[in-house]
């Protein structure tokens, strides 16, 4: 396990080989055999399966949680646990209040699940160390946590009610900014601002709404001397340009872009790249051989700046 | 004789663990009640048997997608309210429909029965390799 070639792949250079990052997420629980919603819940639990999981897959990289839902539940929005699966957001106080009306505080570390997190990457940081594994933290994007905040009306408002989105984008942008401010507390190497609702999106409302709110969040990761990542999900074609100039080291994408494509955009800025190993197509369905991909992403990708990841 | 609705697949890859497929459906779930006696709809996961032979048979190209009648619709964009009751209305099978659908314009979404709506459209329900969908 390598955890600085992955640093070193995040940040646009060269490395003798790829790295390479499962995002396992709550496929932790799975591997422990312990159910998603008790995993979460739970630090030892979710200290273990993370460890054991970087052990078994020898991860240069591997993430704390992969679970967009965490600042939300902080600021007291309903959540559904899964027992095999992420949870889920159920309520957008935004959707008829303004930030003040509903009463929301940016969250701390003593809110929600964050003191969980705490004690998690307390646990799991020293053994992940002697691994050699980088421990990755993922915030919730500004966009996705408008849209968890606001529901679906978000998406209207980026276009027909450009006040009001600004808004609660600005607000999103000061929670992302605490998140990033605790994972750094908790010593992640890597932390990474996911937005996946962010390719949803045209470029122009992209360039408005996430570019500008995810600066102060990327510059305390810099400050703190941590690597940073953008993560984003489906076909987000038509803004990976916007994606390659946010300012973050390096970016994730999923299994829908063509990663010739990505890779020659993100070396034309300078950035790390990663992911677009067939998830769904591959690992879950076996419809195309997982091994197969494995040497066409790994081909594809190379060695300079490619982090080998599930998109 | 009951009115014949207008028919919605959204192909994800899984609503729950997705957001931009979450927010897909939220985005046909959130349409107010009006609206809602018009359309029926569904999500496709592409996790199981099913999902995958939806996609192929509406020529899916990227996950999420709203279809419509068929029609790729909204391939990775997730819609204004405005654009949702647009193509609805082109899609509408009788000329009142549409008229009924586009009298609705300026309604907005509806967040009140979010919740009821997605159970109904089997949201998250059917995200599992061996998960049948009725």
């Amino acid at each position: 396990m390598a955890k600085q070639m992955l640093i070193d792949a995040i940040r646009g250079k060269r490395t003798p080989r790829a790295p390479w990052v499962p995002y396992a997420g709550v496929h932790c629980a799975f591997v422990i055999g312990e159910p998603a919603d008790k995993f979460l819940k739970d630090p030892q639990l979710l200290a273990k399966g993370v460890v054991e999981t970087a052990r078994k897959y020898k991860a240069d990289g591997i993430p704390l949680v992969f679970d967009l839902s965490v600042e939300s539940e902080s600021m007291g929005l309903e959540i559904k646990y899964w027992k095999d699966n992420v949870p889920s957001v159920q309520s957008h106080p935004l959707s008829d209040k303004t930030v003040e009306e509903a009463g929301l505080k940016v969250p701390g570390p003593n809110d929600g699940r964050w003191p969980v997190l705490f004690e998690a990457a307390r646990i799991a940081k020293p053994q992940l160390d002697e691994l050699d594994c980088a421990l990755m933290g993922l915030a919730c994007g500004p966009l996705t946590l408008a849209s968890h905040l606001a529901g679906v009306r978000i998406f209207t408002d980026v276009v027909k009610n450009k006040e009001k989105a600004h808004h609660v984008l600005k607000f999103c942008a000061q929670v992302v900014k605490k998140s990033v401010e605790m994972y750094c507390d908790m010593d992640c190497d890597i932390i990474a601002i996911v937005d996946p609702v962010a390719s949803q999106i045209r470029n122009e409302t992209f360039k408005e709404f996430v570019h500008p709110y995810c600066q102060d969040a990327i510059a305390v990761i810099h400050e703190r001397g941590k690597t940073s990542s953008f993560f984003i999900c489906g076909d987000a074609t038509k803004v990976l340009e916007s994606v390659c100039q946010i300012g973050t080291h390096g970016f994730a994408i999923d299994e829908q872009l063509n990663l010739t494509f990505v890779r020659d955009l993100a070396r034309k800025y300078g950035v790390g790249f990663g992911g677009n190993l067939k998830l769904t197509l591959a690992m879950s369905l076996g419809i195309i051989s997982p091994r197969e991909d494995a040497i066409v992403s790994l081909a594809a990708g190379g060695t300079h700046g490619y982090v080998f990841a599930p998109g | 004789m009951s009115e014949r609705k207008i028919k919605i697949d959204v192909l994800t890859l899984d609503s729950v663990q997705c957001a931009a497929c979450g927010y897909m459906m939220e985005s046909i779930a959130a349409m107010p009640p009006d609206v809602q006696e018009m359309i029926e709809y569904k999500e496709w996961s592409i996790k199981n048997q099913a999902g995958i032979q939806k996609f192929l048979e509406l020529n899916g190209r990227v996950l999420p997608t709203i279809c419509i009648e068929g029609d790729l619709v909204f391939e990775s964009v997730i819609p204004q309210y405005e654009e949702l009751i647009d193509e609805l209305a082109k899609r509408a099978p009788t000329p009142e429909m549409r008229e009924r659908i586009l009298s609705l314009r300026d309604k907005g979404f509806d967040f009140d029965r979010i919740k009821e709506n997605l159970e109904k459209a089997g949201a998250g329900l059917h995200t599992r390799r061996d998960s049948a969908v009725e």
